[in-house]
């Protein structure tokens, strides 16, 4: 091959360019299969396993119907369901309405759009600390100005109001995102399609559920996919705002609990299955509302 | 389409309004952290509680400074964050390259395959990846750290990366392959540059999340002198209760960093993001 250059015969060069996309890919083939690939199929493996003084024990399928028998993991799902379906509502309504008003292209837009990123940049456990010192029950400010609607109970101290907190931090994270996704749809919608519908006599609203939605909805999907992942793993807002307290326990945080707090590594696994068998259910079922017409 | 002036001029007050109000809300916890950074600790704990202080003092950044969130874990979140980050690229670049420029047998399934790794989440392999460190005595490295971040953020950097080199127009660089130029040299002359600012929104958005990272982090790292900023700042809500004025400095330590990172190169990032860098 390395003699090949002045050789008239074109066919060594040429097979030689067909290896080449895989020389190109395969760095990062090497490092997706023993960082990413490898550990999902060890997790399998931990979950048919115990962990007893360091040493993995097969137990078959144990961990999994411990699991099924265990109330508070069902709990948890729970307060997932709450917490993630309230968050990806409210993030794409909201990304939604602050993308149209963004795609009137008002002279200030440079400007709104370096502020509405500011949640972007910070970390989870930064938003927490944040919002914590909020609601902080003797000393938080908004806490204070809400203080005649919550009476002598701080919001933060009830359990649906620790969630409410936790819903409104995540949406405020995740609403700069979103609406940046959906501005970079909107701007592609032809401007013609949504003029003929005016023409026609269709009204403002009309023409946007009736034109714009469906155009954009793949990237709508896209959204509400990447919110809906983003809150299912959701972790660090979560115990920074409200530590381990059992009302904003989702079903993240008690693996997180259970595999790190307590050691049940076995169990752990089993979550982290069940957790990756939901995200993966869910990511499908959008999927085909994405390509459905 | 007809419209009033009048119409134009009420829809500019509420767009520019509801804005205005968005950016409010997106903004004032972080000035409401700021300002209290400032604060002394008996301000912090004064009821009724309001915005500025009284008084403007440095206490809580003299507290900061001396803590080990300055001392050891800045450093370390600012090392795992580049490293990884700059790893990404160099690693995202000839594959996504691969995949935008060559057609070959498994391109398509591939592609699929590492889009299906962008939705699973991290928190799924953590036990295993935690098992793994422990029996090969990483944890507790900077190496485990930029070595995870690797591969999580890989997915979607070869995913960005690809629609941008599939934008760039590629008669220039056939132009060159014919010329005897390698890929490699191809890459390096050509595609990089054509190609920066989707790699400077790469670049960006993988530092910015792994800047901020945390369930990683807070997993493998327990010893203290390797624990990045978020772990550090999670300990610190531990030990001092109710310092609230110490807490919000430390957040404004951590956050100061990767918004300046952010202000700087937020233009290539929303031109990127709104050509359709990330979507469907």
């Amino acid at each position: 091959m390395t003699t090949a250059t002045v050789h008239t015969n074109p066919r060594p060069s040429i097979n030689f360019r067909r290896l080449v996309p895989l020389w190109l890919l395969l760095p990062s083939l090497l490092v997706l299969i023993l960082v990413q690939f490898y550990p999902t199929a060890y997790t399998i493996y931990i979950s048919l396993n115990r962990l007893r003084a360091g040493e993995l024990i097969w137990v078959g399928t144990a961990n999994f119907e411990r699991l099924f028998k265990d109330a508070n993991f069902f709990d948890s799902l729970e307060k997932s369901l709450t917490f993630v379906g309230s968050t990806v509502i409210a993030t794409i309504l909201l990304g939604l309405l602050v993308a149209v008003l963004l795609n009137y292209r008002s002279r200030w837009n440079p400007l709104y759009m370096v502020l509405l990123f500011v949640p972007w940049v910070i970390s989870d456990v930064v938003a927490g600390t944040v919002w914590r010192w909020l609601f902080q029950q003797d000393y938080g400010l908004i806490q204070n100005a809400i203080q005649p609607l919550t009476g002598d109970t701080s919001l933060y101290a009830r359990p649906d109001g620790a969630m409410l907190i936790v819903i409104l931090a995540t949406i405020w994270r995740s609403l700069p995102f979103t609406s940046l996704l959906f501005l970079g749809a909107l701007q592609n919608v032809s401007q013609e399609v949504v003029e003929g519908a005016a023409l026609d006599g269709a009204g403002r609203l009309t023409t946007f559920l009736r034109i714009t939605l469906p155009i954009i909805r793949p990237t709508l999907i896209v959204g509400v996919i990447l919110a809906t992942i983003g809150g299912l793993n959701s972790v660090g807002v979560i115990l920074t705002l409200t530590g381990n307290i059992p009302a904003t326990e989702t079903a993240s945080v008690y693996l997180y609990e259970q595999g790190w707090r307590f050691g049940d590594f076995g169990l752990g696994a089993a979550i982290s299955i069940v957790m990756f068998v939901i995200n993966l259910a869910l990511t499908l079922v959008y999927l085909r509302f994405q390509g459905e017409e | 389409m007809v419209r009033s002036q009048r119409q134009k001029q009420l829809d500019s007050i509420i767009v520019n309004s509801l804005l205005m109000l968005v950016c409010l809300v997106s903004l004032f916890p972080v000035a409401y952290a700021l300002t209290t950074s400032f604060k002394s600790e008996a301000e912090v704990l004064t009821r009724p509680p309001y915005f500025f202080p009284r008084t403007w003092t440095l206490d809580a950044y003299e507290q900061i400074f001396r803590s080990d969130l300055v001392r050891y874990h800045l450093g370390n979140t600012f090392i795992n964050a580049f490293g990884s980050s700059v790893l990404i690229v160099i690693f995202a670049i000839p594959a996504a390259y691969a995949f935008s420029r060559y057609k070959f047998w498994g391109s398509k399934a591939l592609q699929l395959l590492i889009l299906a790794l962008i939705m699973i989440p991290t928190l799924t392999n953590l036990v295993a990846l935690y098992r793994m460190a422990s029996e090969l005595g990483i944890l507790n490295t900077n190496f485990v750290m930029i070595t995870i971040y690797l591969a999580t953020g890989l997915p979607f950097g070869i995913w960005i990366l690809k629609s941008s080199i599939d934008s760039i127009p590629h008669e220039i660089e056939e132009a060159a392959l014919i010329d005897g130029c390698g890929p490699l040299d191809v890459i390096r002359r050509i595609v990089i540059p054509l190609a920066l600012p989707g790699i400077i929104t790469t670049f960006l958005m993988e530092f910015v999340f792994y800047w901020n990272e945390f369930l990683v982090a807070v997993i493998m790292l327990s010893k203290n002198t390797m624990k990045t900023a978020t772990v550090g700042l999670l300990d610190f809500q531990r030990s001092y209760e109710v310092a609230y004025h110490v807490w919000m400095a430390g957040s404004v330590i951590i956050i100061a960093p990767v918004l300046i990172t952010f202000i700087i190169l937020r233009r290539q990032f929303f031109r990127a993001m709104l050509q359709g860098a990330v979507k469907g």
